[in-house]
């Protein structure tokens, strides 16, 4: 009874994983409506502003005919600008609604299973996990692996790639010292707004480090240029950078060649500020698009992992398997615990052992002579596979043969 | 609300208004514009001129309007179909993501990763992956080991040595790629390729593989090779019209007896009792259907169980479990996510990490089927047993944890918590479940 209660699906509770996986296609919308507006706003006020005023100027005589040409024209040609871009988001709006309905539809089949051993249930976990894979991949920046990954599993429509594929291009510019595609990125059509209405700071880090690249090169061409730029763009900012700007003013002070012996200043030119401006970026833009500030995977994994591992995973004695009720004959051998295999063994040993409050152990337990204890069962059938005389058994693991007068029953309250 | 509810949500947001409408009056206010200004320019007069902008006000502040009115209808769908989704994932709790035992990490996952790819058999994405996931600062280390192909690093186990020895980890290094991904892809090629042969049930790879390795598969206690070549017994047993192969001496009964001369002999002493099973089935061959025998000759789902088998068998010589850990951890995540969720919840205002206890402080059921290891709770002192305080056996067959014991225990000697027998503590004796 215990395990069907275990196995049964909890159709809500088993989504949490998944709730990204359709709230992203909605941010993406959403953001794309903000920026069809914020177009529209911009132009749609031009023209009217503009073709009023030339209608003002006409009725009073102080525009030609051809220049009111000249006008319409640059009035079309701003209006059929906004026609392609809006034309740009109305398919960027086709493509997420297919996101988004594929990514339901995904999701409601789990509604079909009602048990996690149904063969339907294996095939919708596996796509959870490439999904999770994926989405790890295209997180570490390992685009190309993610692209193929999604289409050799055809899952593209339940796998953001693109707006990954832009931010890790942004990312890297950071990296390699550029800051000029994220300010455009930051500034670019409704952003901004956005950005301030979460306080971000990433702009003024931005252009911080714009400042300190500014002075570190220290121009003799453009002496006053570090000044200009402060004064546009962090001065304005004192009220709540209050710090930085003063050390920004205190930086010109401050030959790169000095600053070693003072810390503040030592750090400011540090390289590894690129590190955490290109940090902070992926934040910003990841919850921007509310999207976790881990990678799934990594949640996954950690639950997965404290759940299925036991204090015998790590254990210096080599460990005993349990023999799970649903094996076949052919398959006297447990297999190998997920949590031993090479593969996680090392990853699981920071995390904590699952919790058990009963104890789990085969049936009819039988204790060896030399200590090891295994299922009555499984060591008749292990003693006959090994062709083995009736009197005798054989350890599973150690391959010790007793007589099997030498038993000795083990009880578990 | 549930998720099913969001899909008819989704299917009114899918035919609610789009930005196509706002495309099509963008296309309007064009063409008006565009007419206004052949207008002036056919007139070409002043007076007309100031006319026509003056009357071009009002179509394009409408038209402009109508944009807007557009876009406010994408806008208010895009707001219901939202709140929809917020309704249909509240109250579940927010992701875990204040401690992320995993971030440090990476190395680790992604050598995961690389051998999950490589064992499902996606060998193009692995080494895409591997390429990508390369640390750029390690390359330059890496030529050395490249060069001189070393032993894989996951050790296949020797004849001599037991089973136990087999899941080193240990012996692979913990930087990235240098576990040898090459050898292992190698590895799954092979079994990939066996596999697909079973499917078109051809079991001579298999077989071929099963006797390489047969010294291993006896100590895991794995019939393997039997069973294989009992299967291909019965195979040529049922003869060209069931197999389809060539109706020859090598077919049919003649060549199942033939194979069982040449192959059975090395099984005689395991298997003897089987084996004279299948050859007095010679005896009914004409009617095996109404036979004692029709069971064993039944192999409706053989192929399939050997092909199981098979890829246990063989990952678990590489000392790796049969099903991607990757997969199963993920599965298992989600399962026990849920009460995870729940207690940061509850404890996010104590700020308690739960990564950093050694064992977790709530429960989290799986299904049997991802138990894989003996569990022995202290029926004392309801703990688990571990290295440091292992369990012990008193000598009246009941099982205690041993610290438990050592503080039942008055002085040197005990009394069963379970039965009326009283002992001294030194007869406990430690036992591995």
């Amino acid at each position: 009874m215990g395990d069907l209660e275990s196995s049964k699906i909890d159709h809500e509770n088993h989504l949490l994983l998944d709730q990204p996986l359709i709230s992203l296609p909605i941010e993406l919308l959403r953001k794309n409506l903000r920026s069809a507006r914020f177009e529209v706003e911009k132009d749609g006020s031009y023209v009217k502003e503009t073709l009023k005023r030339t209608a003002t100027e006409s009725v009073s005589g102080r525009i030609s005919p051809p220049d009111v040409i000249k006008t319409l024209d640059s009035m079309i040609a701003r209006m059929r600008g906004v026609k392609r871009k809006l034309t740009a988001f109305s398919d960027e709006e086709k493509r997420l609604h297919q996101h988004e309905e594929a990514r339901v539809k995904h999701l409601a089949e789990l509604y079909d299973m009602y048990s996690i051993d149904d063969v339907k249930y294996e095939g919708w976990s596996r796509t959870r996990l490439d999904r999770l894979l994926t989405d790890y991949m295209l997180r570490q920046g390992y685009i190309d692996s993610a692209r193929a990954l999604a289409e050799r599993r055809q899952m593209e429509l339940l796998v953001d790639v693109d707006t990954f594929e832009q931010m890790n291009r942004i990312r890297q510019c950071i990296l390699n010292g550029s800051v000029q595609e994220a300010l455009t990125w930051c500034t670019a059509g409704d952003t901004k707004k956005e950005l301030r209405k979460m306080d971000s700071n990433l702009e003024f880090m931005l252009r911080y480090q714009q400042y300190i690249e500014i002075v570190r090169n220290r121009s003799r061409i453009n002496p006053g240029e570090a000044l200009a730029h402060a004064r546009k763009h962090l001065y304005p900012y004192i009220s709540t950078y209050n710090k930085e700007v003063m050390h920004a003013c205190g930086l010109l002070a401050m030959l790169p060649e000095h600053a070693d012996r003072v810390e503040a200043y030592r750090e400011l030119y540090s390289p590894a500020r690129w590190q955490k401006l290109a940090d902070l970026f992926t934040e910003t833009h990841n919850s921007l698009l509310s999207l976790p500030s881990i990678p799934l995977l990594h949640i996954a994994l950690s639950s997965g992992l404290s759940a299925l591992k036991t204090p015998a995973c790590h254990s210096i004695h080599p460990n005993s398997a349990a023999a799970p009720s649903h094996h076949t004959s052919l398959s006297l051998a447990a297999s190998v615990c997920p949590i031993c295999s090479t593969e996680l063994n090392e990853l699981a040993r920071n995390v904590p052992h699952a919790l058990h409050s009963k104890s789990h152990v085969e049936p009819e337990l039988r204790l060896l002579p030399n200590g090891r204890v295994y299922g009555l069962a499984r060591l008749e059938e292990y003693a006959k596979k090994a062709g083995l005389s009736e009197d005798k058994i054989k350890d599973l693991r150690t391959g010790e043969v007793y007589g099997a007068d030498e038993l000795k029953k083990v009880f578990i309250s | 609300m549930s998720l099913l509810e969001l899909q008819s949500e989704l299917k009114k947001f899918n035919q609610a208004s789009k930005l196509t409408g706002a495309v099509q009056d963008v296309d309007r206010l064009i063409e008006v514009l565009v007419s206004a200004r052949e207008e002036v320019a056919a007139a070409n007069d002043p007076h007309s001129t100031s006319l026509t902008l003056t009357k071009l006000q009002n179509p394009v502040s409408a038209q402009l309007d109508a944009i807007n009115t557009d876009l406010g209808r994408v806008h208010k769908s895009q707001n219901a179909f939202y709140k929809s989704f917020a309704r249909a994932f509240k109250d579940r709790g927010t992701l875990p993501t204040d401690h992320d035992p995993m971030g440090s990490q990476t190395a680790l996952i992604n050598r995961a990763i690389a051998m999950h790819l490589l064992r499902e058999g996606q060998f193009g994405v692995a080494t895409t992956f591997i390429k990508e996931a390369q640390p750029s600062s390690q390359t330059t280390s890496q030529p050395s080991s490249q060069s001189q192909p070393q032993t894989p690093s996951i050790t296949i186990s020797r004849p001599d040595t037991p089973p136990d020895a087999m899941i080193t980890d240990a012996a692979i290094p913990s930087d990235l790629m240098a576990f040898q991904s090459q050898a292992l892809q190698e590895k799954f090629a092979a079994m990939y390729s066996t596999l697909t042969a079973l499917k078109r049930r051809d079991l001579y790879p298999a077989i071929q593989w099963a006797r390489e390795n047969s010294k291993e598969l006896e100590a895991r206690g794995s019939n393997l090779e039997f069973e294989l070549c009992k299967l291909q017994f019965i195979w040529l047993f049922k003869g060209p019209f069931f197999n389809g192969l060539p109706a020859t001496m090598e077919n049919g009964v003649p060549g199942a007896l033939r194979y069982a001369r040449e192959n059975f002999a090395s099984f005689q002493q395991r298997h003897l009792r089987e084996i004279q099973r299948l050859c007095c089935a010679m005896v009914y061959s004409q009617n095996l259907a109404d036979s004692p025998y029709r069971t064993l000759f039944d192999i409706t789902l053989a192929f399939d169980e050997v092909a199981s088998s098979f890829t246990r068998e063989f990952c678990s010589l590489l000392g790796l479990s049969a099903e991607s850990p990757l997969y199963v951890a993920a599965t298992a995540g989600a399962l026990a996510l849920p009460n995870l969720v729940k207690w940061t919840g509850i404890n996010k205002a104590k700020n308690t990490e739960w990564t950093t206890q050694n064992e977790l402080a709530f429960e989290t059921p799986l299904p049997k089927s991802m138990l894989y290891h003996s569990i022995f709770v202290c029926p004392v002192s309801r703990g688990q047993t571990t290295d440091a305080n292992p369990p012990v056996i008193l000598p009246c067959g009941h099982v205690l944890a041993k610290e438990s014991l050592q503080k039942l225990a008055k002085g040197s000697r005990y009394k069963c918590p379970y039965c009326p027998s009283e002992g001294v503590v030194k007869d406990a004796k430690e036992i591995i479940l």
